[in-house]
């Protein structure tokens, strides 16, 4: 490591996306994600490095710092795993480091299976023995030249990691027809984009049924079902309580996720634990859309409680009720977690998975040492 | 309003006065109207010009209603489509009534303010709407005149019958209400004829009267102890909107001193709960209450230790027909292992079996429903009940309604069943029985009873 590592840039864009992330002037999964990405381009446009560590240090200080103003946005975290899942792809191709080591999926055999999702320890041993090509690390005589020559593929990587976002609504509904058949009652809960764009895509091919709760306390259930109807998608706007009572007559519930877990679990709005747990017991499938960017090396083992998240709970009572106020407690959780068991498939922006397999597309998709920021 | 979305808008209304016009002048409409005629006054008074067109008078409005119905059997043949399938599965559920002014036929004045009040909610819940007619059914028998020729035994239950088909048309009846009227036919047919015409009315609202006292008021008071017997100290209990039954079982256990916090959970549109809250902690030392939304139930599930609820009938077998929700309640507790105790009078067993709450079920107001979609942003409006709705705005709700783009419809079922393999007990003031029992306990208890 060279003696002096490159303070931390103290961005503004960095600080001001933190506070804005704080004050949850920022919120939803793919906004925060798109958020990040723009401020960590322009952390790598601007930072000094002379080797791959000092990159790495500086956009895991970043990353951490994000994660820190807002911990319960998963997806911050998970775009900076991927952005340093794509840097040392895009070192390893321009060293010629271990790129064939890194990315065994050119051919499968059974025996190497267990190793593919295992960490890649090797990689660190050999990374600095033998660089060929044009680029140097830490050259005394011009430091910035290891910077220069990986910035313009670094940018590239990043632009993809932008498109598969800004692409990923459309990705994800380009199957939707195979999901939705004709005549069918779907439910679904909240105001997720994903589901939306899921379900427009499919009444394009099909005729089909949507139910939407209110879903208390942000009724983003109603956003929902004026969006669905405007664009000829026979719906109907219920109240929470009668998700028991329809559900006898509905043939698949959709749910859009927060954050899906590495258990296969997912965070998601409150009420889809409850609708959930309503479809298991009528045997109606629970499908989720989720865009890969929720995956989250995470396993939810012990918080239950609301997720650990609260909203204000003047939505819930509000000081309209003002003899209530100071003597109630008032719960206004913001997502549920929902456990793999009550999940049937998981229709993401690269094909259809089940809970079971969410672990594997995280080692694909993520680096292990990238878990802890 | 963008320029774009205000020309739409334009255009969409024209569209439908063109159908509307065509529709009642047999196809002179289109001459008449120029399709472009109205494009030159977009800009600022584009706005002004769709507003007026939304509001045309009194005189034209009607009109416009009018025209609306036949507007959507029009959009009916466009979307019939779409729309069948979701049209045909919720079809049986039928519209939610709003009772006319005009009443037909010889209907008591305590009837029709009962009718008025059911029919707005002012009334609600088993128990109180049983005793609310039972109580106006007394006032009914007492200025009753036999007619010459006829005896009290026979004539008087035909007397009843439009009222009860009057009170029926304000909101369905309930399975209380059922019970307790059946009752009093027997009582009716079974008066002595050569009683004098003033006795034998008081002995039947003696009767009424016993009937509340003991199958309601009394049934209450075994049930308070029976159920407040599973409280104790540092209990968490859930409740579920607004049981009366519950009520008093909560407060008659906060009497007898035992330190126990419970968990209100509610829902629109009705957001009973609150009103249960507010008799919780009106008491002194209040009980410690927390109070959140049906959707945050999985939150707050996991440190509940008995789930408390109340029905508004119990099957058969053992099925509970209750407040939409509760359903929903009892399985996610069930689910978690906390027992679900329903507390229910035995005079609200229904003898017939429900399958799924889509068999049976009420519509309920949905003009607060619909409030609160057209004007999100509006809190406030939303907040008040639907009651005091400017008439303007439900004519304006009409015209959206109709809008042959409107592929959104409002669902708002009052009741769900929660299945038998979600209760753990039903307490009844002759004890515990658990759900499979339930069919015995009417012939146990005599079936004339019932």
């Amino acid at each position: 490591m060279s003696p002096d590592p490159p303070s931390i840039p103290s961005l503004r864009s960095v600080e001001v996306l933190a506070s804005r992330l704080r004050r949850r002037q920022v919120v939803g999964s793919r906004d925060t994600a798109l958020e990040t990405l723009l401020v960590l381009r322009q952390v790598i446009t601007r930072a000094k490095f002379s080797n791959i560590d000092q990159l790495v240090g500086i956009i895991r200080a970043v990353g951490r710092r994000l994660v820190e103003a807002q911990p319960k946005e998963h997806s911050i975290g998970n775009i900076v795993r991927k952005v340093l899942h794509h840097i040392r792809e895009e070192y390893y191709a321009a060293t010629g480091t271990t790129a064939s080591l890194a990315h065994p999926s050119g051919e499968f055999s059974i025996a190497k299976f267990l190793s593919q999702g295992q960490p890649r320890k090797h990689v660190l041993v050999q990374k600095s023995s033998e660089i060929r090509g044009t680029l140097r690390e830490d050259d005394p005589d011009d430091p910035d030249s290891f910077a220069k020559g990986l910035k313009p593929v670094l940018m590239e990587a990043l632009q993809d990691v932008l498109d598969e976002l800004e692409t990923v609504y459309d990705n994800i509904a380009k199957n939707a027809k195979d999901h939705v058949h004709s005549d069918e009652i779907i439910l679904t809960l909240g105001h997720s984009k994903t589901v939306e764009a899921f379900l427009k895509s499919a009444a394009h091919y099909r005729n089909f049924t949507a139910i939407v709760p209110e879903t208390a306390p942000s009724y983003s259930g109603r956003d929902m079902a004026k969006s669905l109807s405007s664009s000829g998608i026979s719906t109907f706007l219920v109240p929470d309580s009668s998700i028991y009572a329809l559900m006898s007559r509905v043939n698949k519930v959709i749910l859009g996720a927060h954050a899906v877990l590495a258990n296969g679990g997912m965070f998601a709005i409150t009420g889809s634990l409850m609708a959930a747990t309503a479809a298991r017991a009528h045997s109606t499938p629970v499908v989720v859309c989720t865009g890969q960017f929720k995956l989250t090396p995470l396993w939810n083992l012990y918080h239950e409680y609301g997720a650990l998240d609260f909203g204000n709970p003047n939505d819930v009572l509000g000081f309209q009720e003002a003899d209530l106020v100071d003597k109630v407690d008032v719960v206004n959780p913001y997502y549920d977690y929902v456990r793999p068991e009550l999940i049937d498939a998981f229709i993401t922006n690269d094909g259809d998975h089940p809970p079971s397999s969410i672990y594997r597309l995280l080692k694909e998709t993520y680096d292990d040492e990238d878990n802890e920021l | 309003m963008t320029k774009a979305e205000r020309r739409e808008l334009q255009e969409r209304q024209r569209a439908a006065k063109l159908a509307q016009k065509s529709q009642k002048q047999g196809g002179g409409g289109p001459g008449k109207v120029q399709p472009g005629s109205g494009q030159h006054k977009k800009g600022p008074s584009g706005y002004d010009l769709v507003s007026t067109g939304k509001h045309p008078g009194p005189a034209s409005g009607v009109a416009t209603g009018a025209g609306g119905g036949a507007g959507s059997g029009h959009q009916g043949d466009d979307n019939a489509l779409s729309k069948s399938r979701g049209l045909k599965i919720f079809s049986h559920f039928g519209l939610p009534k709003t009772v006319g002014h005009a009443v037909k036929g010889d209907i008591h004045p305590a009837v029709v303010r009962l009718a008025l009040m059911f029919s707005e909610f002012e009334i609600c819940g088993a128990n109180a709407r049983c005793i609310a007619t039972l109580t106006a059914f007394k006032s009914v028998i007492q200025d009753y005149t036999t007619p010459e020729n006829n005896t009290l035994s026979r004539h008087l239950m035909t007397h009843l019958s439009p009222q009860i088909s009057y009170l029926v048309s304000a909101r369905p009846m309930s399975v209380s209400m059922g019970n307790a009227i059946r009752q009093l036919k027997l009582e009716i047919s079974g008066s002595d004829i050569d009683m004098v015409e003033q006795d034998a009315k008081d002995e039947l609202c003696e009767k009424i009267d016993t009937y509340i006292r003991e199958r309601i008021l009394l049934a209450d008071e075994v049930i308070q102890d029976l159920a407040g017997q599973k409280i104790k100290d540092g209990d968490v209990i859930l409740t579920y909107a607004r049981s009366s039954v519950v009520e008093k079982v909560l407060l008659n256990a906060h009497e007898e001193g035992k330190i126990f916090s419970v968990i209100v959970v509610d829902s629109r549109p009705l957001l009973e709960g609150k009103g249960l809250l507010r008799t919780l902690t009106s008491t002194n030392p209040p009980i410690p209450c927390t109070y959140t939304l049906l959707p945050a139930l999985a939150s707050v599930i996991t440190e509940v230790t008995t789930v408390l609820v109340g029905a508004h009938s119990i099957c058969a077998n053992g099925a509970v027909y209750s407040r939409a929700g509760t359903a929903l309640v009892a399985m996610l507790a069930s689910n978690y292992t906390v027992p679900v105790v329903v507390c229910c009078e035995t005079y609200k067993f229904s003898d017939s079996i429900v399958l799924d709450a889509f068999g049976k079920n009420e519509l309920g107001a949905f003009l607060c429903f619909r409030e609160g979609l057209f004007e999100i942003s509006c809190w406030l409006t939303f907040m008040l009940p639907f009651t005091i709705l400017a008439p303007a705005k439900i004519e304006h709700r009409r015209n959206d309604s109709a809008e042959p783009k409107s592929n959104l419809e409002i669902l708002n079922p009052l009741y769900d069943l929660t299945p038998p393999t979600c209760i753990t007990v039903v307490v009844t003031e002759v004890g515990l029985i658990p759900p499979s029992s339930i069919s015995s306990i009417p012939a146990a208890m005599g079936r004339t009873l019932v």
